[in-house]
């Protein structure tokens, strides 16, 4: 068993470098949580990190999982709001100022600047996914029903999601 | 900046985002293109400028999905809007994460999902593409606009330019583009 507050306090800290967000986290986590508070095997590290992107959640559920290991429910609980706590606090006050700033032209215009470059970086996203998971031509075949389902008709974005992914069970895709 | 909010019940965030965080498989972009739908396109809470504001805050500060949600939550009912959104989000993950280490502590087996999830892979892809489209029609439909966008897709596939670098860079366009029309008005 991992004492409460020694959990609390490094998933703090990994929460106040995760700033820089996404994949920096691995190795990050990594070093903690292997080789420094040995919490986890590697193997079992590999294993949280598969198992974290099977939900929607961000990679950060890594740290629901080494809770779990350390301190059981409770231990889970406090990892991952603690790991969510200072990026989340960072947001609720960026967001604070967010209208109280707009209301000057300057800013105004920089918020204006960055949208179209939101569009690219949306469309980045969608092909650094595209060019990991769309390896065959079922691929191709599932990403264009999926977006003539999307684009064209009204069926929930969700519906279509778990539709996608019941034919993945029963097709027993590998 | 008049905005007209109707008040927005914290229920209603709550029940909101709590479907999107247990049905968002994908992570990440696909998250967003599905906050997008609902709260912009189908519910009319903020429009499509402040949603991309807050797309924008939330890439610069690590995981986008959770910090675009905690944006539209403060949007619509401030400081406790905004944790009420964050949590709503997190938690259908939460407890899937703590339902499978349990089997996985226990059996140390991971729980055969894959399959699933290469089956949604693609429909995520398609999900984000189509949300990319509806934004770029809407911001990105001048010449001037694309290619701002279209810099911005390079730079970050091509190169790896972070997400922030990209940002700063097209604010300090908008800037400038703003100082010019001035100048000329």
């Amino acid at each position: 068993m991992v004492g409460m507050l020694k959990l609390a306090w490094v998933f703090l800290k990994i929460g106040v470098i995760f700033f820089g967000g996404g994949y920096v986290l691995i190795p990050l986590l990594h070093r903690i949580l292997v080789d420094q508070m040995q919490w986890l095997t590697l193997k079992e590290f590999l294993d949280g990190v598969a198992l974290s992107q099977l939900t929607p959640g961000p990679l950060a559920m890594l740290a629901t999982f080494a809770g779990y290991k350390g301190a059981g429910l409770l231990g889970a609980l406090v990892a991952t709001v603690c790991i969510f706590l200072p990026g989340t606090a960072l947001m609720l006050f960026i967001s604070s100022r967010y209208e109280r700033f707009r209301r000057i032209e300057a800013v105004n215009h920089f918020l204006d600047g960055i949208l179209p470059a939101v569009v690219g970086l949306v469309f980045a996203a969608a092909f650094n996914l595209g060019r990991t998971s769309l390896t065959s031509a079922r691929d191709f075949i599932l990403l264009g029903a999926g977006f003539a389902l999307l684009q064209f008709t009204a069926i929930a974005p969700m519906a279509v999601i778990l539709g996608a992914a019941v034919v993945g069970l029963l097709l027993h895709f590998s | 900046m008049e905005k007209e909010i109707k008040t927005v019940r914290l229920r209603e965030i709550a029940a909101t985002f709590f479907m999107i965080g247990a049905t968002g498989f994908g992570g990440g972009m696909a998250i967003v293109a599905l906050i997008e739908r609902r709260c912009v396109h189908d519910k009319g809470w903020l429009g499509q400028n402040e949603f991309m504001h807050g797309l924008a805050f939330g890439q610069i500060l690590g995981p986008f999905s959770l910090n675009t949600s905690t944006f539209v939550g403060y949007y619509l009912r401030g400081t406790p809007g905004g944790l009420v959104a964050a949590a709503s989000f997190i938690a259908p993950s939460f407890l899937m994460v703590s339902a499978l280490s349990l089997l996985y502590f226990r059996f140390h087996e991971l729980p055969e999902l894959k399959s699933a999830l290469l089956g949604s892979n693609p429909v995520v892809i398609a999900l984000i593409v189509v949300a990319g489209i509806g934004m770029a029609r809407r911001k990105a439909a001048r010449l001037e606009a694309a290619t701002v966008a279209v810099i911005a897709f390079a730079a970050s596939t091509l190169f790896g330019t972070s997400a922030l670098t990209v940002l700063v860079i097209a604010g300090c366009w908008g800037l400038w583009k703003g100082w010019r029309t001035g100048r000329l008005g």
